[in-house]
């Protein structure tokens, strides 16, 4: 599906990926973690092929953030965010610490929201605690594929808000995928467009704004 | 209330069905728990192999369950007769919805919960243990659920290849027209599958995270413990004799099952009951291959239904056959009993008076006769079409096939006009039948032979003592006499065999 793409991203930076539904946004974001394989062509994380990394350690040093977070239904928010630390056999001080700090990080007060069900949360909420569950085992890159997909505009402001914040706190490499591209003006240094499994810009959001390409105007407007 | 009355007189013999019931159930349960969960988590990884498996575990679930234990009694290891068998049939039957709820369980889970794991570096078994399963377990409970309930209800057939349980009630009360011991048998069985379906109810609710207590697992493991080994211990205080004695499921057979067991027991042996087995073909399995060691089998049913061989109504010279053909398979034929239970075609008796029948050929004056049989009495040799020819019968339409046990009480309530029973059933009185004359000698001699493993006999001399006695003891009289005591008057088999025991006893003494 996708054809003749190549696309860098730096340490610290924020790229969104935006295109029409089968443009090919999330199966680029998926190579990356390895959710998917290349027929053919390469793809560097951390300075390695993917393909010569181990999957499950590749996946431990990414974090991952879907539409409306995925989160385990049977697990508490404290146990969805500290999983990851649970398998790598954190001890249990320095995980409840991490649950806490990661939940103050995105808004929420441990004491009332670490024992909740998913299902007692808001789509907000929800989507708050699969960041904090991404970055539990403090990946130094992000992907996150339509977090704000399924969330009302004013929860939706806010979350951007509260993502520009963070962004500034973490300084981390984020790749994110959106078909709504004033969400990826909003949030990311650099847009790619994407149209057909081709990358048809990729450019700071004033120049991608700017540009005379029918196919990126069309998403602009 | 008669109901409780009769539990609480047969205590001992109660609680040790109840306990060979549970122990059927929850072992069976196990297994089939063993094999299928594992097999569905397979399955819910490899969609290819799934439909196959549940296929496979469907069929299986539509054999019907007599037919199933039909076919497992001859195999080597799995078959035989008893409980063995009867855990195999069991187990099979449980699969299936141990299976379906677990492969419902693994696949119902979403998705994109199953993508985030796998996002977030969980290996395939870290994905399984720490999401698939907690998330199927309700799934899986329930799965276990049915599979619990529909066993109780199916072990009470495993009753006619000797494994006991509340089936034996169940059977013993229809082979006597006695719906209190039916009762006996149903009530405790569907008290049972609620108890199982309640508790397994509370498991399922530990099986949710959101409810997850420790007190209640702990409860749960208790009920399950105490029960599982008060099943164990109350089926094991029933076993243990040194000869095991045999019937098959009518009244005639359950008495003499327990002449010939008194008998046995009164030389000083510990005797075990196998009563109730479902048919000729599977007391014979059973005797063949040691399932019990000895039953009252009948001359002409063996030469015909066994051997093979052409109905002949010489008594002697059956005898004589049959007893060289068992010497081959290891088996003694004892002497007779005395009496010759041979089939009584019969009406009701009000047909027979106002329509003058008197003979098998009279029954073509019978307008639109509606006739039901046994289903030995369809296929065998000597049974229906034989009887036809040679009488040139005029019934329209198929015979029914009809429980051996229903038969009589089907011709009463007008169900139909005509079956063939035993001649000496005590329900042909107490339901107010008429026999027809077999005046051209069509059906064959049926004398009641005992018939005793060789190797028992060798072990144990006393058993041939016993049998001795009882040889040529029994008239058609006594036999009809002590039929319509345990069907007619609802006595106990087991008292009525005592009475004719001590009877016989004080006889041979005065003598």
């Amino acid at each position: 599906m996708l054809r003749d793409v190549s696309i860098d991203i730096r340490k610290s930076e924020t790229v969104a990926l935006v295109g029409r539904s089968g443009s090919g946004k999330t199966t680029l974001l998926r190579l990356i973690n390895r959710l998917s394989e290349p027929d053919a062509g390469s793809v560097m994380v951390h300075g390695k092929p993917a393909n010569t990394w181990d999957p499950i350690e590749l996946r431990r040093q990414i974090g991952y953030v879907i539409q409306d977070a995925g989160l385990f239904p049977h697990m508490t928010v404290g146990s969805n965010i500290s999983l990851v630390p649970r398998l790598l056999m954190w001890p249990a001080e320095k995980i409840a610490a991490r649950v806490d700090e990661l939940l103050r990080m995105v808004g929420l007060e441990p004491a009332e929201f670490e024992g909740r069900w998913p299902d007692q949360l808001s789509g907000g909420q929800r989507q708050r605690v699969g960041l904090a569950r991404a970055l539990a085992a403090d990946p130094p890159l992000l992907l996150m594929d339509e977090p704000f997909g399924a969330i009302d505009t004013i929860t939706k402001s806010e979350l951007h808000a509260e993502f520009t914040r963070l962004k500034a706190m973490l300084h981390r490499a984020v790749v994110l995928v959106t078909h709504d591209i004033s969400e990826a003006f909003a949030l990311a240094d650099r847009v790619a467009v994407l149209h057909d499994g081709q990358i048809v810009a990729f450019d700071v959001p004033a120049a991608v704004r700017a540009s005379s390409d029918p196919r990126v105007a069309a998403l602009v407007s | 209330m008669t109901l409780v009355a009769f539990i609480a007189s047969h205590r001992d013999e109660f609680a040790a069905r109840l306990g060979e019931h549970v122990v059927l159930v929850l072992v069976s349960t196990a297994i089939a728990a063993a094999i299928g969960i594992p097999l569905g988590i397979i399955a819910a990884r490899r969609p290819s192999i799934a439909k196959p498996i549940v296929a496979l575990a469907n069929l299986a679930q539509t054999i019907p369950s007599l037919a199933l234990f039909g076919f497992l009694i001859p195999l080597p290891f799995l078959g035989g007769i008893g409980t063995r068998t009867a855990l195999v049939a069991l187990t099979l039957y449980a699969i299936l919805p141990v299976l379906r709820g677990t492969i419902t369980g693994i696949t119902g889970v979403q998705a994109s919960v199953i993508e985030c794991a796998v996002a977030m570096g969980l290996t395939p078994r870290q994905v399984l243990t720490h999401v698939q399963w907690p998330l199927a377990l309700p799934s899986i409970v329930s799965g276990l659920r049915v599979a619990v309930v529909i066993g109780v209800g199916t072990a009470t057939i495993a009753s006619a290849i000797g494994a006991g349980g509340l089936g034996d009630y169940i059977f013993r009360g229809l082979a006597m027209v006695d719906s209190t011991v039916i009762l006996a048998g149903a009530v405790p069985a569907a008290l049972l599958a609620l108890a199982c379906d309640a508790a397994l109810a509370l498991a399922g609710r530990l099986a949710d995270p959101r409810r997850r207590s420790p007190c209640l697992a702990i409860a749960l493991a208790t009920i399950l413990a105490v029960s599982a080994g008060a099943a164990v211990w109350a089926s094991a205080a029933a076993g243990g004799g040194d000869v095991i004695v045999g019937s098959k499921n009518f009244t005639e057979q359950i008495v003499l099952g327990e002449l010939v067991a008194q008998a046995i027991e009164r030389e000083g042996l510990n005797v075990e009951r196998r009563f109730n087995l479902g048919g000729t073909a599977i007391a014979h399995q059973a005797l063949i291959s040691g399932g019990i060691d000895t039953y009252v089998e009948y001359s002409g049913t063996s030469l015909t239904a066994i051997f093979d061989l052409p109905p002949s109504t010489d008594a002697n010279q059956v005898f004589a056959q049959v007893r060289d053909r068992y010497a081959a398979l290891g088996v003694t034929v004892m002497p007779r009993l005395g009496y010759n239970n041979t089939f009584a075609i019969l009406v009701r008796k009000a047909d027979a008076d106002r329509l003058g029948l008197k003979t098998i050929g009279d029954l073509n004056t019978l307008p639109n006769a509606r006739a039901g049989f046994g289903y030995e009495f369809l296929e065998r040799p000597d049974g229906y079409k034989g009887l036809s020819a040679s009488y040139g019968l005029r019934i329209a339409g198929q015979p029914r096939i009809m429980d051996l046990n229903l038969i009589y009480r089907a011709v009463a309530s007008n169900e139909i006009d005509v079956t063939a029973g035993d001649a000496t059933s005590g329900q042909i009185a107490s339901l107010d039948l008429a026999v027809l004359e077999d005046d051209r000698h069509y059906f064959p001699a049926y004398e009641a032979v005992p018939l005793v493993r060789a190797p028992t006999l060798l072990r144990y001399p006393q058993v041939a003592e016993a049998l001795r006695k009882l040889g040529g003891a029994i008239t058609d009289a006594d036999m009809r006499r002590m039929n319509y005591a345990v069907d007619g008057e609802k006595q106990d088999p087991f008292q009525v065999a005592r009475a004719f025991l001590d009877k016989i006893e004080t006889h041979a003494q005065s003598r």
